[in-house]
């Protein structure tokens, strides 16, 4: 009788000493949840660069990129050879301003698959919102370590035919809520596109990746480093920087 | 003995008409048809060496020493010193005059979608020099230096229904290896004589073209052309030893023969041609051989008698030899002769392969004008007669061992 009393009691410190463990443990739509708000800001004025890579060799293009939300976006590129360039990425479209041309240029269909400025990164990259749940099943895949980082590991495979990938693989900062890795594939398991974070940096109270590399597996020999210098967060930026009659100036 | 055996054929040459204009015009139409062929091949040549020097590759053709390596690539930044290297060209001995050039691949966005096509950078004022440029302009003008002006072969300018005065927005890979475009007004419409160039080229000034790629004051290449006579292989091989040891930069110089396949390729087909050529006599021969023979057949009484009163075997070969030796050459004079009647008619009118020709990434005129070859037309008659001539010699030796005997069986 005795034993029995002792055997429900453990069961029961067993199962106390389960329930925080459980409740802590996060799903994989929380995670990606946490993830995209981590990486969505209100505003956010970033300086940085591209170090493009082909076989010809490494080039240099630096600019400045203003943003809203994550659906508004407009770089300018300010190193010499691209001066005054421009890429303005609205609700629903990119254009693109170039100051020789008289009209603006919008990407779509298959030239969004054209890397920006002959780098790694495709405009459509840039499209699609940070959301990534009401466009991807997510599966946790368990946890795995990138550097020294323990990292949750994540497949999502597209539910809607408006994203670039059909089907991701990527590893979570457990920690910073940062992706450090990324396996970009199309439907049947072919490997596009590889993302790895390789330096992260402290801007205020926020740990972001500072440099990250991106390689287009389509292209031999190619990876872009992309390198953030400067960055502010939740800046007030005037509105009409995202619109189309001021993508001129 | 002779003149008795030539008028002795000649007489029974006319002793059947029907028979012998039959053969006649067999070997006349294989003469005509060889004559045709080889003059369209002539001319073929004649326009692709033409052609080739003056847009593709110059009679010498320099340009960045990796560029054809990696030319799949669209190494817009492979190019080349213009001013440096022209001080070194106008000491090299058998060049006339030379064109920088600068080809690159570029979109045309045009209501919101973007069209493929190639867009040349050239010296309007350094064209004219090397070649008649301005015969290219079918409507309007050629661009000004200094202006962001193109003139657009007239099929694209079609397809993309543009006119003169519109503005078209050019995007292409800078020299940088960026992206960049640039607006440019229509200010004339081409007509290249070759039609790939119609459909996918336009041009446009070479300084604004190098602003536009960022190429500071270099270009892809230099086309060069030689004096009449220059071997231009080994000219080619001159330019570049001399700019090796002069600038210290290695290019690659080569003469067109060694750049453009296509061109071996004609010479080749020629080559083949002339084996056709035979076959084509060897057919008409047959109209012969097969006349020969009927004639022994059915003379057979007279080749009896001809062996019984003494003539030999040998003499009966030559009779009836010659008999075919008069028949081709009159069916090859007369086939010949119409052979450069029509290939003077169209080499005054043309031959339009424009539909034929259409689509293709060839470099030959859409308008042939067929090239009359003085000493190939000889060639082709002599060959016509020798070969239709030879053809008769088979029966001729039949007709020889013919015993009087049984020849006179058939009296």
């Amino acid at each position: 009788m005795r034993t029995k009393r002792t055997q429900k009691l453990l069961s029961l410190l067993v199962m106390i000493c389960l329930i925080p463990s459980s409740l802590a443990a996060m799903s994989a739509e929380e995670i990606i949840r946490k993830t995209d708000e981590m990486q969505t800001f209100d505003t956010a004025i970033t300086e940085g660069e591209l170090q493009i890579t082909d076989r010809f060799g490494t080039k240099i293009s630096t600019f400045i990129a203003w943003s809203r939300g994550s659906e508004e976006s407009l770089i300018e590129f300010t190193s010499t050879a691209e001066r005054g360039q421009k890429i303005l990425r609205t609700v629903d479209s990119i254009y693109l301003y170039y100051p020789d041309a008289q009209e603006l240029i919008r990407m779509q269909g298959a030239a969004l698959r054209q890397g920006m400025l002959g780098s790694d990164v495709s405009y459509e990259d840039m499209t699609g919102d940070n959301d990534r749940l009401s466009q991807y099943e997510v599966v946790l895949d368990g946890e795995q370590v990138i550097g020294d980082r323990m990292c949750y590991k994540l497949s999502l495979t597209a539910t809607t035919r408006s994203v670039p990938y059909p089907k991701e693989t990527i590893w979570i900062d457990k920690e910073h809520f940062i992706v450090l890795k990324g396996e970009y594939s199309t439907k049947s398991g072919r490997l596009i596109k590889e993302i790895d974070v390789l330096e992260t940096g402290r801007f205020d109270d926020l740990v972001l990746a500072t440099t990250t590399r991106i390689s287009d597996t389509m292209k031999a020999d190619s990876q872009t480093l992309m390198i953030i210098r400067e960055l502010q967060v939740n800046v007030p930026i005037d509105s009409r920087i995202f619109s189309l009659d001021e993508l001129s100036w | 003995m002779t003149t008795r055996l030539m008028k002795t054929a000649l007489r029974n040459i006319t002793r059947n008409m029907r028979r012998s204009l039959l053969s006649g015009i067999a070997i006349a139409v294989a003469a005509m048809s060889i004559v045709l062929l080889f003059s369209l091949i002539g001319g073929m040549r004649a326009d692709m060496e033409t052609n080739l020097k003056d847009f593709y590759s110059g009679s010498v053709q320099l340009q960045h020493a990796d560029y054809e390596e990696f030319e799949r690539y669209n190494p817009v930044h492979l190019t080349v010193p213009y001013q440096e290297i022209t001080e070194v060209l106008d000491t090299i001995d058998g060049i006339t005059t030379y064109v920088p050039r600068t080809t690159f691949p570029s979109s045309l966005y045009i209501d919101e979608t973007t069209n493929g096509a190639i867009g040349v950078g050239v010296d309007f004022a350094q064209e004219a020099r090397y070649h008649d440029v301005e015969a290219i302009v079918h409507e309007g003008r050629l661009p000004s230096s200094g202006k962001n002006e193109i003139i657009m072969g007239g099929n694209l300018a079609q397809d993309l229904h543009l006119k003169i005065g519109d503005q078209v927005t050019i995007l292409s890979t800078t020299a940088a290896r960026g992206t960049n475009a640039i607006t440019m007004e229509i200010v004339g419409i081409a007509a290249f004589p070759v039609g790939a160039m119609n459909t996918s080229t336009f041009w446009a000034p070479l300084d604004r073209v190098q602003y536009f790629l960022r190429m500071d004051a270099q270009v892809q290449r230099i086309l060069i052309k030689t004096e009449e006579g220059v071997q231009e292989q080994q000219l080619a091989a001159t330019i570049a030893q001399e700019l090796s040891s002069r600038t210290g930069e290695t290019y690659d110089v080569r003469s067109w023969k060694q750049i453009n396949l296509m061109y071996s390729f004609i010479e080749l087909a020629q080559l083949i041609y002339y084996f056709v050529g035979v076959f084509f006599f060897l057919l008409g021969s047959t109209v012969i051989i097969n006349t020969t023979m009927m004639v022994i057949f059915e003379r057979m009484r007279e080749i009896g008698t001809l062996a019984a009163l003494g003539m030999h075997g040998k003499e009966l070969v030559r009779l009836f030899f010659l008999e075919g030796a008069f028949i081709a050459t009159i069916g090859s004079f007369v086939g010949v002769l119409a052979g450069v009647g029509i290939t003077s008619y169209l080499s005054r009118v043309g031959i339009d392969f424009t539909d034929a020709l259409s689509g293709m990434d060839f470099e030959i005129s859409s308008v042939l004008y067929p090239q009359l070859n003085v000493w190939i037309t000889f060639f082709v008659f002599f060959y016509s007669v020798a070969i239709a001539s030879l053809a008769t010699l088979l029966p001729s030796k039949r007709a020889a061992k013919i015993e009087p005997v049984e020849a006179l069986r058939y009296i």
